[in-house]
């Protein structure tokens, strides 16, 4: 490479040598004069303040909202907890220390000192480190007493989340828990010790709920001891909530449902407003606010019931004959003539294939209303093939099918409206003649979610909103989308419920005193085969799940309640005893009900075995 | 190229190198005492003395390589790598990482890089560049060329936004510029012009960095945030008196309070257990270093070494005195590290790598005819 060469003894200018000896100098002199000023002049002064006058700096928590129900109860709450915190450069000895905290608490040294020097990495030296955390009342007086021996600790009153209601709000409260490791990293408002919600509305509403911390200026001695504190910003407590969920309602509802493992939701059809959702099994959400053990956690999660699922919105289900009622709205669109009769013989030939009715007999001639009422399935069979899939798809799509509705849960799922397109995608196969019949009486591929049901329903209710099922009681309600349906077919699919109710396979959940609508659904876990074997001759995991969506009407207010009853056999036999019990909590009991359960039961068992 | 000559080896600088040895020490004497517990990412925990010994390690083999090849070398390279650095700078804005809200690093996976800080090397070596076309005092002309050239990184670099490094490189291109002189009648206007800019300056910053200087006129207004860093240092460095609290006898004191105290304020652990002695030794070993690239700069076999020498003077000359300046609370709060004192991977490569070429320049002094 050519190197330039410049002309010999290149002398740099004499101004710019100067200028940089005299910036030497002039820093020399200004630092010299300036720890003069504060080292030897004010030195005394400074280390006077050094010494005596040590200013500290501690956050102060802020006090997580709180949650109540739609009337004021408490659902989630803070209670106080007492820890000890340990600030390791106040402490002269940290391993006596730890003995005395493990001779205060009963915990076992060893897991104290693990816990103190996994800890020690992520809390300065200067900050209070928690060592033991939920410490009796009753021993707090004795360490009290006694603290003043050991330099560095400190009693400290923390709050620990508590929900009064346990399992019964479980899945739609959540839970909080120390932030992790995860959680310090995504937000630097958070240190360690600090709680974040996990799980539910906590999780989603952690930003209204956490506040801000504040801030006081504790001055200490030399030894450490606390001499005053100031308070410099105080805590700005974290926002109240109200949700829109009756404790009440919730309770019934729960109940209802007993033993069995499924979902309720019951909701305002006007406004949205979720009033109960109930999910079993559930779990006592006030473990994870203590320290969960992890054979807790292997239970929970090992669980074959799996409760820590919340059914209503996590777990998707075939619809069954629930599904009609939106097949329904999507002849009507078709300009199907509803007063057209289809025959059922007891079922339908598609090539080699027969797909069959529920009842094996056939039900004869049915109109529209006649096969809601009756949930003919060969009605479904014949009619879809003349509107075909891609209808179908387009208007369950419409109606809310296949995406979430929006609730304020984490981990909500979409369910599946199947498609051609959907189809070639997921199996890389055309799609089939036959697999239109499935879903036209919501088999098949297709999955709905509980809440999903209970805002189509709603949506019939009010005009054709499809709103976003609302927990919180102050919310506005939030259209998210329009049924495709007129009035006039809104309102025939309403009659339909109604007649299904007054006099088809949803009579179960009558009463007197109320307007009623609902339709019945028992959805088939496994292929059907030559034969519907009964409830009684199927392993569990292979029984049908049983629904019952339905709308009440009683001095002016309207609720929709839809029950899901996982492997619970037929709609009407499981579902509809959980439904009765959801309207006696809505509507009040009825009079005279046990003489009338006794001629239904009759009746009912002169359908043994019925489907729907 | 030459070859390992005998006499590059009798000719090399050894003072300029104890010094730095000893400062370098000193640091790391220093971060020992520090005894910050690193916890940035939760995971590493090793001490910051045992890492910044690994960052002098890697420095040291760095300044081997820009000892080893001719400095005139650079001279060609400065476009390129200035270039180069503009492209990084650009890319921080679109693929950086951000850190307490700015977006100042590249994640190069291995190793996160600060284009900021490469920029402060391809700006003296482009500045040494250009200002060595000039023989004479600057005209006008001469000089909007420069600055426009310096102005490109200074506004990428003010973006992130990062204030200290804007400034460290206006700085740092004046500083070049005075020392190589500008035509009497330019010195004149400009000495008149730019303290009018500076309130149009002042519209530019934001609210934050308005703040920290408002603070630094006025401490008790703020006595929580950065007036209690100013406060809280001027007590640590003042406690320690004449001979100081010694080594270790600071960590009872105000000190752990710093949150940056193994960076920018490590001075102020270094004053408090060493006190005023330990201060004015730091402050002459300083002053000796910044003498011995004066050294280097006037006795340069050509305009470019010596105008390279005056950049890397400056560029330790500032950070010197505003670190210092603002532990010792005569200068507002801004994030500049001390040279060799405070920890940090990126700065304490580059220390090094300037370090090698006034080491380079100054052994090539008497050398040309070689080539």
């Amino acid at each position: 490479m050519e190197l330039s060469r410049e002309r010999e003894g290149y002398q740099p200018p004499r101004s710019g040598v100067l200028l940089l000896y005299g910036l030497t100098a002039f820093l020399f002199v200004l630092f010299v004069l300036r720890f003069w000023y504060l080292q030897i002049l004010h030195g005394e002064e400074y280390a006077q303040k050094a010494n005596a006058n040590r200013t500290r700096r501690e956050s102060v928590f802020a006090t997580r909202g709180i949650i109540l129900d739609n009337k004021g109860r408490l659902l989630a709450e803070n209670r106080p907890a007492y820890v000890l915190t340990l600030v390791r450069d106040d402490c002269p000895d940290i391993p006596a220390t730890l003995a005395q905290v493990s001779r205060w608490t009963g915990n076992s040294l060893s897991a104290l000192r693990n816990r103190f020097r996994q800890d020690s990495m992520r809390v300065k030296s200067f900050q209070p480190q928690i060592v033991a955390t939920d410490i009796p009342f009753e021993k707090i007086y004795e360490i009290e007493q006694q603290i003043f021996q050991w330099p560095g600790l400190a009693v400290e009153t923390r709050q620990r989340r508590w929900y009064p209601y346990g399992p019964l709000f479980a899945h739609i409260l959540g839970y909080v828990a120390d932030a992790g490791e995860k959680d310090l990293r995504a937000d630097e408002k958070l240190a360690l010790g600090d709680i974040v919600g996990k799980q539910g509305l906590e999780l989603v509403l952690e930003k209204s709920l956490r506040g801000a911390k504040g801030l006081n200026s504790v001055e200490v001695d030399a030894l450490g001891r606390r001499l005053n504190k100031r308070r410099e910003e105080p805590p700005l407590a974290g926002e109240n909530i109200t949700l829109s969920l009756d404790a009440d309602m919730q309770q019934a509802a729960s109940e209802a449902l007993g033993e069995h493992a499924g979902a309720v939701v019951v909701m305002e059809p006007d406004t949205g407003k979720l009033r109960a959702l109930v999910t079993h099994p559930s779990y006592d959400n006030n473990m994870f606010t203590a320290t969960l053990s992890r054979e807790e956690w292997a239970k929970l999660t090992d669980d074959p019931r799996h409760p820590l699922q919340n059914r209503a919105i996590q777990s998707v289900y075939p619809p069954g004959s629930v599904w009609k009622l939106m097949m329904v709205g999507l002849f009507l669109e078709q300009k199907i003539d509803p007063r057209h009769g289809v025959l059922c013989h007891g079922g339908v030939h598609l090539g080699s294939h027969t797909f069959r009715c529920w009842k094996s007999g056939g039900h004869g001639f049915m109109n529209m209303l006649q096969s809601v009422t009756n949930s003919c399935d060969v009605y479904y069979y014949e009619t879809a093939q003349r509107v075909g899939i891609d209808n179908i798809e387009r208007f369950a799509k419409a109606c809310g099918f296949g995406s979430p509705t929006g609730i304020d849960l984490p981990h909500e799922r979409g369910g599946l409206v199947p498609g051609r397109e959907w189809k070639r995608r997921r199996f890389g196969e055309p799609w089939q003649g036959g697999e239109t019949l499935n879903v036209s009486i919501g088999q098949g591929y297709t999955l709905v979610t509980p809440v999903q049901m209970a805002v189509f329903v709603s949506a019939l209710l009010n005009e054709g909103k499809i709103l976003k099922p609302g927990l919180l009681e102050n919310e506005e309600p939030v259209v998210r989308g329009v049924l495709p349906m007129p009035p006039a077919h809104r309102s025939f699919i309403l009659e339909a419920m109604r007649a299904t109710v007054s006099g088809g396979t949803a009579r179960r959940i009558n009463r007197p005193d109320a307007v009623i609508g609902g339709k019945t659904g028992t959805a088939q876990v496994v292929r059907i085969g030559e034969r519907r074997l009964s409830s009684g001759e199927m392993a569990y995991r292979h029984r049908d799940h049983a629904w019952m969506t339905s709308w009440g009407m009683k001095d002016g207010k309207t609720y929709t309640v839809v029950v899901m009853v996982e492997h619970g056999g037929g709609g009407s036999s499981t579902a509809g005893p959980v439904a009765v019990k959801v309207y006696d909590a809505l509507f009040g009991p009825v009079a005279g009900r046990a003489a009338r359960e006794t001629t239904q039961n009759g009746e009912s068992r002169g359908q043994a075995e019925r489907r729907d | 190229m030459a070859a390992v000559d005998r006499r590059l080896i009798t000719h090399a600088n050894w003072t300029l190198l104890a010094i730095t040895g000893l400062l370098f020490f000193i640091g790391i004497a220093n971060l020992y005492s520090a005894g910050g517990v690193r916890f940035e990412d939760g995971i590493s925990i090793a001490p910051f003395y045992q890492k910044q010994l690994v960052w002098g390690a890697a420095g040291l083999g760095c300044m081997i390589v820009f000892i080893i090849f001719d400095y005139r070398h650079l001279r060609t390279l400065s476009v390129p790598f200035f270039l180069v650095s503009l492209v990084l700078l650009a890319l921080v804005p679109l693929v950086g990482k951000t850190v307490y809200g700015a977006k100042r690093w590249l994640d190069l996976g291995f190793f996160s890089l600060q284009p900021g800080e490469t920029a402060k090397i391809a700006g003296i070596l482009l500045c040494a560049h250009l200002l060595s076309r000039f023989k004479d005092s600057l005209g006008w002309r001469a000089l909007f060329f420069i600055l426009a050239a310096a102005a490109l990184p200074c506004a990428l670099i003010f973006a992130q936004p990062d204030l200290g490094t804007t400034l460290l490189l206006i700085f740092l291109c004046g500083g070049m510029i005075l020392f190589h002189g500008v035509k009497k009648y330019v010195f004149r206007t400009c000495c008149v012009v730019f303290p009018l800019l500076l309130p149009l300056g002042w519209l530019g910053l934001k609210d934050y960095q308005k703040e920290r200087i408002l603070t630094f006129l006025e401490p008790s207004k703020d006595l929580q945030g950065a007036g209690y860093h100013i406060t809280q240092s001027q007590i640590a460095i003042g406690s320690g008196e004449l001979w100081g609290k010694g080594f270790q006898g600071g960590t009872q004191s105000m000190l752990r309070f710093l949150p940056e105290k193994h960076t920018d304020f490590a001075v102020a652990v270094f004053g408090e257990e060493w006190g005023f002695l330990g201060c004015i030794t730091l402050l002459a070993l300083f002053c000796f270093f910044l003498l011995c690239i004066i050294n280097t700069a006037r006795n340069a076999k050509d305009q470019f070494g010596s105008m390279l020498c005056a950049g890397i003077f400056f560029y330790f000359f500032w950070q010197i005195l505003i670190n210092m300046g603002m532990v010792a609370g005569i200068m507002p709060v801004v994030g500049v590290p001390l040279p060799f004192l405070s920890y940090g991977g990126t700065a304490t490569i580059v220390n090094f790598i300037l370090l090698g070429i006034v080491l380079n320049i100054s052994m090539r002094r008497f050398m040309f005819k070689m080539n």
